[in-house]
């Protein structure tokens, strides 16, 4: 049955695809006493050759991983996005053979290397020394291996003297730095790569990144976890991007982290909702009675309400409000928040009051209902999850007569990568001085 | 490309390569990590004994004090050995090596997985290592005691037989029995924690009821326990041997003994077939 497999494989005019994942699927237990209870079962039925029939869901499993298919071909580095709980590590993990799938198959030709668990398997009483000879066996190299790259280790690691003390003594730093040296010291055909970036100093991170580049150039192929953007634009060709288990982007690598914003806005409008429900008794909306907000939203520019407003285009908030008694004056203020809770723009109604020596034309109130319209000429906030605060205040007194904080999320879709608050399309010029 | 390495995962793959495929794997993943073996075996041996006054010493503690307990509750009474013609604390500490080849091999196996904890989810590498490694601090302590067994014989005076050599040689079956359950119960401690705990319990009542340090009684239920039992041949056998010369019970033992390979073969390929499992539940 193998054999067959292995020969259409080989016999296909993709001769150059190093890793080739087809619908490859794996499910987990969301509860540990029934995790114990299938584990058993699936393990005698694996020995005694009975099918644990993987491709189905028992009570309380559900698929990490699901139906995800993709190819990386020779010279090739694909970058894997998502959210928490995507199923990037789970697929990383099935890739490096750690788990099996419980669907599809996984072909890989050569042998694979994993920059993932950085120091595991190192022994706190032993030296830095004993260590990386354990760590490189453990890794898969053998002796003559590790004695040729161990200056090479050392020097990369950059610990010094305390090579020959235990590795408890060591600071986390130098912990790490030791554990990423040994990895990235391997030069494996299939290169797995899971979060590790992150490790130490700046001046470590930018060694590390320019080893990985050289690597890059020695082996057959690359696959890359992780969640910072820029080292995907950087390092990858391609990426795929994972969301609740499902490839929902395989390809090109702006689109894929589009995609991927996209994801992690719609995922935390969800959160939020969630939140919002809970605290829409709460302390978000104060009134003194005299005024009382209703509903507020977004327009577009026909003036119909909207859930979520285009990059390009103006922004139009609306707040509609009940007077309760006769006001002389009234200002209004709104801030406007992101999803990292930068106060991105702060108005008020009185602002260019004295300065423009304009007629301020929030006066005297009459009892009723009114609708206040905000209408911000493409103020080009990046695409993400923003929320306003409203207050309605007395101008002379300083009373505040009803204000939200926090109010229902809303967002600003586009198809521009965002790295800031606004996204002002500068012009770049260089000139030697 | 063609003459590289394929490796291919893909879910049950006894049923769709054959147990005999397996072996090749095995093999090879034995080759592989030989040295792996060795390397966390002297990492453990070093841990050990690391920051420790008595180091390696306590390897020697251990099987004194069981030792010492059996003398003392032979001397108070408390149970009855039976006739035995040589030195006590020579009888019960030749049965007792054997035994606690087991004993300690099987505590060790069963956590052998379950301490490597992250590693094994991260990294991988032939699992089989962490199992073949532990049993490395078993066989430094067995040989300890046989020392101390050498040092019981000048000290009583007492002169073995010379099928005593053979003793190195008849630890081979009680090893690869242990060996065999220990991949066995390394996985399932793996998934249920439950087994470590209730190994540590029920060894210790397996040791009393198990004819080692007394003399086996003609009738009752622990002649009929032991009967079945080829962990007491496999243990009293080598005793025997190096005592009298003879076996006194010839048919248990060869029979215990060719049962450990075919027990060991089978649990080394079903901890081979579900090693992936345990990384899934750890």
């Amino acid at each position: 049955m193998s054999l067959r497999n292995e020969n259409a494989l080989l016999s296909k005019d993709d001769d150059d695809v190093v890793i080739r994942v087809e619908h490859v699927s794996k499910k987990f237990s969301k509860s540990l006493n029934r995790s114990m209870i299938y584990g058993l079962s699936d393990i005698a039925r694996n020995v005694f050759s009975v099918s644990s029939k993987p491709d189905r869901l028992r009570k309380g499993e559900f698929w990490a991983v699901n139906d995800v298919s993709f190819e990386v071909k020779k010279g090739e580095c694909l970058g894997i996005i998502g959210p928490n709980g995507a199923g990037k590590t789970t697929l990383l993990s099935m890739l490096n053979g750690i788990y099996m799938p419980d669907k599809g198959k996984i072909t890989i030709k050569g042998k694979t290397g994993a920059l993932i668990a950085v120091g595991a398997g190192f022994h706190p009483m032993l030296t830095g020394r004993e260590n990386i000879y354990i760590n490189g066996a453990i890794l898969g190299l053998r002796k003559k291996e590790i004695d040729k790259k161990f200056d090479d280790i050392i020097e990369f690691a950059d610990i010094g003297e305390f090579i020959d003390s235990p590795v408890k003594f060591y600071s986390t730093g130098m912990f790490v730095r030791l554990g990423f040296s040994i990895a990235i010291n391997i030069s494996p055909e299939v290169l797995l790569i899971d979060e590790v970036l992150s490790v130490g100093d700046l001046s470590f991170q930018n060694k590390s990144l320019r080893r990985l580049a050289e690597l890059r150039e020695k082996t057959n192929a690359v696959v890359f976890v992780t969640h910072k953007l820029e080292h995907m634009r950087s390092i990858c060709d391609r990426v795929l991007v994972l969301d609740q288990g499902t490839n929902i982007h395989c390809g090109d690598i702006d689109e894929g982290i589009i995609k991927y914003q996209e994801v992690i806005r719609e995922k935390k409008l969800r959160e939020q909702k969630v939140t919002q429900q809970v605290d829409n008794k709460g302390l978000i909306y104060r009134s003194s009675g005299e005024i009382v907000i209703g509903n507020y939203g977004l327009l577009d520019n026909f003036g119909n309400e909207i859930n979520a407003a285009n990059f390009a285009d103006d922004l139009t908030l609306f707040f509609e409000f009940e007077l309760k008694s006769i006001i002389k004056e009234l200002i209004f203020n709104v801030a406007i928040f992101n999803q990292k809770n930068v106060k991105c723009m702060a108005d008020w109604s009185n602002d260019e009051r004295n300065k423009m020596d304009r007629k301020y034309e929030f006066t005297n109130f009459q009892k009723g209902k009114y609708r206040l319209i905000l209408n911000y000429k493409n103020p080009r906030l990046t695409p993400d999850i923003y929320q306003a605060n409203f207050a309605i205040r007395n101008p002379l007194t300083g009373e505040t007569y009803a204000k939200i904080k926090k109010m229902r999320p809303f967002v600003i879709k586009g198809d521009v990568s965002h790295r800031g608050i606004v996204k002002a399309d500068p012009s770049w010029k260089l000139k030697p001085l | 490309m063609d003459e590289q390495e394929l490796i291919i995962y893909e879910p049950e793959r006894s049923i769709k390569r054959g147990y005999f495929s397996l072996w090749k794997e095995i093999i090879y993943d034995t080759k592989q990590s030989s040295w792996l073996t060795w390397q966390l075996f002297l990492r453990d041996f070093k841990a050990m004994y690391s920051q420790s006054l008595l180091g390696v010493i306590w390897a020697l503690i251990i099987p004194l004090v069981t030792l010492a307990t059996f003398i003392l509750l032979k001397s108070s009474g408390l149970f009855s050995v039976g006739v035995i013609e040589v030195p006590y604390a020579i009888y019960a500490l030749l049965g007792l090596a054997f035994w606690q080849l087991f004993v300690t091999g099987i505590v060790q196996s069963t956590n052998s997985l379950v301490s490597a904890g992250t590693m094994l989810k991260k990294i991988n590498f032939p699992r089989q290592a962490l199992v073949f490694a532990s049993f490395g601090n078993t066989i430094v302590s067995f040989i300890i005691q046989i020392g101390v067994v050498f040092i019981l014989f000048g000290f009583y005076g007492f002169l073995p037989h010379w099928r005593f050599v053979l003793f190195p040689l008849m630890a081979l079956p009680i090893l690869l029995l242990t060996c065999g359950l220990g991949f066995i119960t390394s996985i399932i401690n793996g998934v249920i924690r439950d087994l470590g705990r209730l190994l540590g319990l029920g060894l210790t009542f397996l040791l009393f009821i198990t004819p080692i340090t007394y003399e086996m009684p003609e009738t009752g239920l622990i002649a009929t326990l032991a009967r079945i039992n080829p962990l007491f041949y496999l243990s009293i056998a080598p005793r025997e041997l190096a005592l009298a010369g003879t076996l006194s019970h010839p048919l248990g033992y060869f029979i215990s003994c060719a049962l450990s390979i075919p027990i060991f073969l089978f649990c080394w390929m079903a901890f081979h077939l579900t090693e992936t499992r345990i990384a899934e539940r750890i």
